[in-house]
């Protein structure tokens, strides 16, 4: 309402096991805060934030549904995935489990989701290793970054090491996943209309409507 | 009709025989194994379709299995029998008024597993008209029948929201429409379901079915669209939070034809202040108002998104020609911390031109909001001009009024400034303007009741004793207000038509030069003495003119008794008003009827008792042979009996209008929409916290301390560690002076100490001058000596030479030292 003006609008979904930090990466990127002890995320949450992408010159409304890692809610949080341009497929660096079931999760997005969706793999928590790195061993870290890395390469999947807590590259994820929808945009890959993830923004609507209610007051006055 | 009968020819045979329905039925059904051809399980479908009417039962035991069969395997590639089917289903599903459970049977058989509910999501997606509008039929009966069950079938279907997002884009009207009552169930009581369908853009979609429809002009489609926003985002945080981050807040805003933009400066276009309304424009925008209620409560009122929604809302209510359920509706929606600058807001009233059929309206001049705010609750919609009406519609509207000025006035510095511009009012001699309120508030009782006048009064209490409430400053304020003495009760409004010419100048108000003005207090205990005058000359004639005054009467009482709490200065002045007999009189003759008055002035006649703390002419000591005159326990059980009344009890903090109800059956029949007030919340909350205290106060002693006037725990506290900071400083005070006064006296010893010196130092320096000459004298002995004895020298060695004698050289020495020594 405020009149804030953006480009493109572009549906984001995050998803992944339970208690890897879906809901904290989000909170960070919408609230640049930390959740201490979040609740488990109940069906899906919705949170949005503006980006700019300044060598496009373009901004960017990111529009994010953070989704339940429960199984429970996997049937349900499977619906969002055919909606949505962008997902952050998240797991915890100090969890191997977490990154193996990564594996299932991105068949549960491909089986799914649009076929020109841009998926990046996040590995989140490194604020831990990095504490412990202090110490003698290499900390709780159970997966190394080389191998997500190469996993996410085998994949083609974008990657990036994240930290809620610490924020770090916490938007750069997003604003990498962004660069490439927008890339893909560019190569008409995705027609604006055609994926329900990708919105042209529609000033000239918005505007309208208004001209329409001003033109209204003029010949009624 | 022909296949029908030749399907009949074929299935009785050769023979001709007569068949049972039943037989028929259990033959139709063998022919929807899929081991049949398509065309006949067509016709037999048919067929069963045509038998369901009758034979509902017997169609449902036997051929269910097989009609869900051929909706799982035949639908999708056939159009014909896809329609046949599910027409079929929709009918045995359907619970009709005879056969609720027959029905609901047949629900539950459909919905034994997931396999059809989502076979039917999918059938969703296909484009034929009488597919989509058939599933979506039966899907609505399912929902209706069995709400939770679909719901949770329909979160796993593989594509189930965007299917269902599919239909509402229809481009025909008959399924579009369907599918909005269809959404309208599922969605209900489901986040989920509401979450997932906002992500796939629901929203969007239906507000361009809104806009399509003509906006908040157009019919039941509009209507269910809207409720359908509506239930997506009622108890839904994340749907809020994701419609504020759509363009659609501003549409609403348009949908009333009220600019997303305006300034707080600006002042609201006049299409959006006068419109047509009819009932169902009504509905519609009562559902839109209720949203963006919604969307202003969940956010609070900080931000600008909601200050524009709070200025529309406050534009539709005051001035706005839109129907007066609507207004109480917007007015209650307003936050009840409400921050809004009420008194910077410049609006525009209007009021119908008479006889015109609510087709012109006049234009009042401009006043700010919060002017027109005490306008509306004081004296009615448009400008006063139904103020003698009692609808419940029009008192509902005054009472939401009186809220939101409660609301606004919760800080006591808004409170006090508002008291205080009452009392500068009164000082300028020229031109006797007097605030509306007061002058309401002030407007002395005629007899026969003036109906207008007797509702402004009463409201103009209530109002009041919002400002005064729980504010010793606004009471002090308060008791200097005096107002002009002479009071011309005029019935309407105080706004006037600019068109009309100018405004009516200030009343000549023939003051009486021996008539001081008298403060509000004593105006206001000198009207309760009238009212209760003229009520006892009523007794017995007129009971609905009764009542007027038993209302009237309990305003000026609750009004007072929230002024003279904690207040012992109005108390005094209350009690040299003569109140005491004023009081003491109802408590005493109870009447059957009226059961409230005594209990009041019961009340405040114990509040008086209890906060009678000045000296002045009535002590305590006066008051309480009364009291144990009138008998405590009578007193209190009056009081009891306040709690129990009606009246008293169905005030809630949102509802103060009662329907109107005559305790006689003499009264004259009064319409059904007729209401009253008696009592707000605010009073009822203070009567509940603190008739206690009253009645404990009773029984006391006259000479005992206030005890509950006392401090209560809190204050007792503060004054506690007051005291210890008292006690702490005294302490300190003591400690400095006592280092003042050593310090004091060591600088006396100094003082002495330096004479001392300065004495000493000039002795010393004359004691030094005496040595310096006694040692310049030596000096000039010694001198004299050595010349001596060297003359001695010579002489003795002259008298050697001589011959004389002369005395041993040695001893020259010694006679040298006898001289000296001499």
């Amino acid at each position: 309402m405020a009149g804030i003006t953006w480009h493109y609008v572009l549906k984001f979904i995050i998803t992944g096991d339970a208690a890897v930090g879906k809901s904290s990466l989000l909170v960070r990127l919408t609230d640049q805060r930390f959740l201490v002890n979040p609740d488990p995320t109940l069906g899906v949450e919705f949170g949005s934030k503006l980006i700019e992408i300044p060598e496009e010159g373009k901004v960017i409304k990111l529009q994010c549904w953070d989704t339940a890692g429960t199984e429970s809610f996997r049937s349900i949080t499977r619906s969002y995935y055919r909606g949505a341009a962008g997902c952050l497929l998240v797991y915890d660096v100090t969890s191997r489990a977490s990154f193996v079931n990564a594996r299932s999760w991105l068949a549960d997005v491909r089986e799914h989701a649009d076929p020109h969706l841009t998926c990046i793999l996040v590995g989140n928590k490194v604020d831990l290793c990095e504490e412990n790195a202090e110490g003698a061993s290499n900390g709780r870290r159970e997966v190394p970054t080389e191998e997500g890395q190469r996993w996410a390469d085998e994949e083609g999947l974008l990657f990036v090491e994240a930290s809620a807590k610490s924020g770090q590259n916490v938007e750069a994820a997003f604003e990498q996943a962004s660069r490439d929808i927008l890339d893909k945009i560019k190569r008409g890959v995705f027609d604006d209309d055609r994926s329900p993830g990708v919105k042209l923004s529609k000033p000239t609507n918005g505007n309208l409507a208004l001209d329409q209610g001003s033109a209204k007051q003029g010949c009624c006055s | 009709m022909d296949f029908l009968s030749q399907t009949y020819i074929a299935l009785r045979g050769p023979t001709g025989a007569p068949q049972s329905a039943v037989d028929t039925i259990a033959k139709l059904s063998d022919r929807l194994s899929p081991s049949t051809l398509l065309a006949d399980r067509r016709a037999a479908v048919l067929s069963l379709k045509g038998l369901t009417r009758d034979c509902k039962e017997d169609v449902g035991a036997r051929a269910l299995p097989g009609l869900l069969e051929v909706l799982q395997n035949d639908a999708e590639i056939d159009a014909d029998i896809g329609k046949a089917v599910l027409e079929t289903l929709h009918q045995l599903c359907e619970v009709d008024e005879g056969t609720k459970e027959l029905g609901l049977k047949h629900t539950d058989y459909v919905l034994a597993n997931e396999r059809t509910t989502h076979t039917l999501f999918a059938l969703l997606g296909d484009t034929n008209f009488y597919i989509r509008y058939a599933t979506l039929q039966l899907l609505s009966t399912l929902l209706i029948n069995r709400r939770h069950q679909v719901q949770s079938y329909f979160l796993k279907a593989p594509a189930g929201a965007p299917s269902v997002i599919a239909v509402l884009e229809d481009k025909r009207e008959i399924i579009r429409n369907e599918s909005i009552v269809m959404i309208q169930a599922l969605i209900s009581q489901s986040p989920d379901i509401q979450k997932v369908l906002a992500f796939e853009g629901a929203f969007e979609k239906l507000f361009n079915t809104v806009t399509q429809e003509g906006g908040v002009e157009g019919g039941v489609i509009s209507l269910d669209a809207l409720r359908c926003v509506d239930g997506l985002l009622r108890f839904n945080s994340s749907n809020q939070s994701y419609f504020r981050e759509t363009p659609l807040p501003s549409l609403l805003l348009s949908l009333l034809l009220f600019p997303p933009t305006l300034q707080l400066q600006d002042a609201a276009p006049q299409e959006f202040a006068l419109q047509f309304w009819d009932n169902q424009k009504v509905a519609n925008v009562s559902l839109v108002i209720g949203i963006m209620g919604m969307l202003i409560g969940s956010k609070g009122s900080g931000s600008p998104d909601s200050s524009v929604y709070i200025r529309c809302f406050i534009e539709l209510a005051l001035g706005s020609n839109a129907p007066t359920a609507l207004k109480t509706q917007t007015l209650r929606l307003l936050p009840t911390s409400l921050t809004f600058p009420l008194s910077s807001v410049i609006l525009t009233p209007y009021m119908p031109v008479p006889d015109s059929n609510g087709e012109e309206w006049d234009r009042l001049e401009p006043a700010s909001a919060l002017d027109v705010l005490v306008e509306l609750a004081l004296h009615g919609e448009y400008n006063g001009l139904y103020g003698d009406n009692r609808g419940k519609d029009g008192l509902e509207l005054r009472g939401a009024a009186v809220t939101v000025f409660n609301n606004f006035v919760h800080k006591d510095e808004i409170k006090q400034a508002i008291v205080q511009g009452m009392l500068s009012s009164e000082e300028s001699t020229d031109a006797p303007s007097i605030s509306p309120l007061l002058h309401a508030l002030c407007i002395p009782p005629t007899s026969p009741l003036n109906l207008a006048n007797v509702t402004t009064t009463h409201i103009a209490t209530l109002v009041f004793s919002h400002l005064l409430g729980s504010s010793p400053r606004s009471k002090t304020i308060a008791r200097s207000i005096k107002p002009p003495s002479a009071i011309p009760p005029t019935p309407q409004g105080q706004f006037f038509v600019p068109a009309d010419g100018a405004p009516p100048g200030p009343q000549s108000v023939e003051t009486d030069e021996d008539d001081a003005p008298q403060s509000v207090l004593h105006l206001l205990s000198e009207n309760l003495s009238l009212c209760f005058l003229s009520r006892s000359r009523m007794e017995g004639t007129d009971d609905r003119e009764a009542r007027e005054w038993d209302r009237l009467i309990v305003g000026y009482l609750c009004l007072l008794a929230q002024w003279l709490w904690e207040d012992s200065k109005a108390v005094r002045e209350f009690l040299e008003a003569g109140a005491l007999g004023v009081l003491v009189e109802p408590i005493n003759q109870t009447s059957e009827s009226e059961s409230l008055v005594p209990g009041l002035c019961a009340f405040l006649l114990g509040l008086c008792y209890e906060f009678n703390r000045q000296p002045g002419e009535i002590t305590r000591s006066t008051i309480h042979p009364i009291i144990s005159r009138l008998g405590v326990d009578t007193l209190i059980g009056q009081m009891t009996l306040v709690r129990e009344d009606e009246r008293f009890k169905a005030i809630g903090p949102d509802s103060m209008v009662l329907p109107y109800s005559t305790h006689a059956p003499l009264g004259i029949n009064p319409a059904d929409t007729e209401g009253e007030i008696w009592f707000d919340w605010a009073f009822v909350d203070f009567w509940k916290s603190n008739h206690y205290t009253v009645q404990k106060g009773f029984a006391m002693d006259p000479n005992t301390q206030a005890s509950s006037s006392g401090p209560n725990a809190e204050s007792a506290m503060l004054i506690g560690s007051l005291r210890d900071v008292i006690r702490a400083q005294a302490q300190e005070i003591d400690d400095l002076q006592n280092k003042l006064k050593a310090v004091s006296v060591g600088e006396t010893q100094l003082n002495d100490l330096q004479s001392q010196i300065t004495g000493l130092k000039t002795e010393l320096k004359e004691s030094e001058e005496k040595r310096k000459d006694v040692e310049k004298e030596q000096e000039d002995l010694l001198v004299l000596l050595d010349e001596m004895s060297t003359k001695r020298r010579k002489d003795k060695a002259h008298m050697r030479a001589a011959g004389l004698e002369v005395s041993e050289d040695d001893a020259d020495g010694d006679e040298e030292d006898d001289d000296d020594d001499e």
